[in-house]
């Protein structure tokens, strides 16, 4: 500014002048014009933020009109069969056409019911084989059934010409496993184990971008996890439903007790640590990038009668890993009678922690920095995670930190939400593998691995003392 | 004003000063107008004090509440875009004078009182909602507008002049 108008700006201060604009005037009355520019400018930026994240948080889905229909079949409408088709039942392109149950007079007649309110033409049979021998034009089939008739209804499925999608644990003995694995390379049919949880776009997320792009944990150093539950009456019938014994035995089953809680029951399931502990350890398998080579457990049958549950109702383990970074040791928790914070896995870097977990409820999935870490503004800019939560500290507490410990950690949250039920897109990954259009997620050698991996803890429990995994063991 | 009783650097001090307030308002105003669903409600819910009861009735009637809430929000924005332009000023950091004290008034921060949404720091009465007020104060009496601001030129054209 030149000192001519610095001149008349100390007389306009506040001055009652003329009538009269001049061009002064006019860039001084306008002088903060710019600042709605920036702010504008600043806003945009936020909103393209926000923006991001929402588009994280939503991860739209297309579905291409042209994909070709599938014609599918499940064995097995129990519990779990009936999660599965509840999932099925919203992924478009599939044509159900048949069904499989040794329970004619209850869960087959319930599918057939439901799957015609649906309006597909489905057979319901009480054998597979006769499903198999009947039904041609198959393309893919759900198995659900117990755990020691995976093996049985696969083989021979993947002989039959279709891709298998088993439910976990793969078989409750490893040699049936490895048979699975040998039909599925034999056939060249798809096998996709239902660890669904390799599916689900926040562990993938986690894993992908947090450990591995944002290396955002540093090394992994312990895990932590569990699975815990309330205690859980036993599953019953109704004898006007019963199945006879003679069907029972054909099937394996040495009574109704046993056919409705076959997951406790040795030589049928495997017990809470192959239905839950499964899923969690996979991913102790898969985050780590490696597999355990020692354990040591400890587990037994504390609370319910050991008659009708052989298998432990709590069991603790301790996984002993040599990952690439250097060893690890991960903890497992399972038991039934108390569901003390739920279910999680917990990995602990040295850099920070993971929380996660399939659970949209609780423990879904945060990310917290050691104090000592880079700071990850970077991640939280590209929308990996949320900004940290604002700690808060009560009114209450007076308690000063003590040299012996460290801040508590900020929060972040992993913005993925997963809206649909929870199996629905391991199964669309099965069914889009079937087409071409991606590579399964959970293919057989994997399951394998889980099952080397789960099914020893039983071992170990039984031998009481710590057991080696022998590197080969997890090969096929 | 008297003439003369600010010199140029006090001017631009006071400039600045109602054009970071401005900036605070309209934010304020245009972050509850992108969350789509802000309400006042919750901060009216928890309203302690002498006038309590006056909001507890805002918050509790849908039809009052709507009105509130679209009031607190385009009252901000519209305050915070006076203050950056110096557009009616005075009127401006008046209005936003009496949006903060309506904040005061609904949760007060009188010695026993505990809002329930932890605060940023720690305040013994006066926050930082009441630092805000005073410096409103100063914007409103010293007519900052006069001298960077739309109301500028409003006044130079006679704009709103007082026929006499």
């Amino acid at each position: 500014m030149n000192d001519e108008k610095k001149d008349t700006s100390k007389e306009t201060a506040g001055k009652k002048t003329e009538n009269k604009l001049d061009r002064r005037d006019f860039l001084q009355g306008l002088a903060t014009a710019p600042v709605l520019g920036i702010f504008g400018y600043a806003l945009a930026k936020e909103i393209g933020y926000q923006n991001a994240q929402k588009a994280a948080y939503e991860a739209t889905k297309e579905v291409d009109p042209n994909l070709p229909e599938l014609n599918v079949a499940l064995i097995g409408y129990g519990g779990q069969g009936e999660v599965l088709l509840n999932a099925m039942l919203n992924i478009p392109k599939l044509r159900f056409r048949a069904v499989c149950d040794i329970w004619t007079e209850y869960s087959l007649r319930r599918v057939v019911n439901l799957l015609s309110r649906y309006d597909f033409e489905v057979n319901g049979y009480e054998d597979y084989r006769e499903m198999l021998d009947t039904e041609k034009d198959l393309d893919a089939v759900v198995i659900a059934s117990p755990d020691f008739w995976h093996a049985r209804h696969t083989i021979d499925c993947l002989q039959a010409g279709l891709n298998v999608y088993c439910e976990k644990e793969m078989s409750n003995n490893l040699e049936d496993a490895r048979q699975m694995v040998l039909t599925a390379r034999e056939t060249g049919k798809l096998l996709q184990i239902g660890h669904q949880r390799r599916s689900h776009p926040r562990y993938i997320h986690s894993y992908e971008k947090i450990i591995k792009e944002a290396d955002m944990l540093g090394r992994i150093v312990t895990v932590n996890g569990q699975w815990n539950r309330s205690v859980q009456e036993d599953l019953t019938w109704s004898d006007r439903y019963a199945i006879p014994n003679s069907r029972l035995q054909k099937y394996g089953y040495g009574s109704m007790q046993q056919f409705r809680n076959w997951r406790w029951y040795k030589g049928l399931g495997g017990g809470p640590i192959v239905d839950l502990g499964s899923h969690q350890l996979d991913i102790y398998n898969w985050f780590l990038e490696s597999r355990p080579k020692s354990l040591i457990a400890s587990g037994s049958t504390d609370y319910y009668p050991k008659e009708t549950h052989e298998w432990y109702d709590t069991v603790m383990v301790v996984l002993e890993y040599e990952t690439e970074r250097g060893p690890a040791k991960a903890y497992y928790q399972t038991q039934t009678t108390n569901g003390s914070l739920g279910y999680f896995e917990n990995f602990m870097g040295i850099d920070g922690t993971l929380v996660i977990s399939e659970s949209e409820a609780a423990n879904s999935g945060s990310v917290y920095r050691q104090p000592t870490a880079t700071p990850w503004d970077e991640w939280v800019q590209k929308g990996y995670i949320t900004a940290p939560k604002m700690q808060t500290i009560s009114a209450e507490s007076d308690a000063l930190l003590d040299v012996r410990e460290t801040m508590s950690p900020d929060e972040h949250e992993i913005p993925i939400v997963l809206r649909d039920p929870y199996h629905q897109p391991h199964l669309e990954n099965f069914f889009n593998a079937i087409r071409g259009l991606e590579e399964l997620n959970c293919p057989a050698e994997i399951g394998y691995e889980t099952a080397v991996t789960v099914l020893k803890v039983n071992e170990a429990i039984e031998a009481g003392r710590r057991l080696t995994y022998n590197p080969g063991e997890f090969e096929v | 004003m008297e003439e003369g009783k600010f010199n140029r650097l006090q001017m631009i001090a006071i400039v600045i000063m109602r054009v970071l307030i401005g900036w605070h308002f309209l934010y304020e105003g245009i972050g509850k107008l992108m969350k789509g669903n802000w309400s006042a409600s919750g901060y009216l819910m928890q309203s302690k004090g002498l006038f309590a009861p006056i909001f507890h009735w805002m918050a509790d009637t849908p039809g009052v509440l709507s009105v509130v809430d679209q009031m607190n929000i385009w009252g901000l924005i519209a305050v915070g875009l006076g203050l950056i332009m110096g557009c009616f000023t005075t009127i401006a950091a008046v209005a936003g004078m009496g949006l903060i004290l309506l904040y005061y008034v609904c949760n007060p921060l009188f010695v026993g009182y505990y809002y329930s949404i932890p605060l940023e720091g720690n305040y013994l009465i006066v926050n930082k909602n009441l630092v805000e007020l005073g410096a409103l104060i100063v914007v409103a009496v010293t007519k900052s507008g006069w001298y960077v601001g739309i109301d500028r030129i409003i006044h130079k054209l006679g704009l709103f002049k007082k026929k006499k």
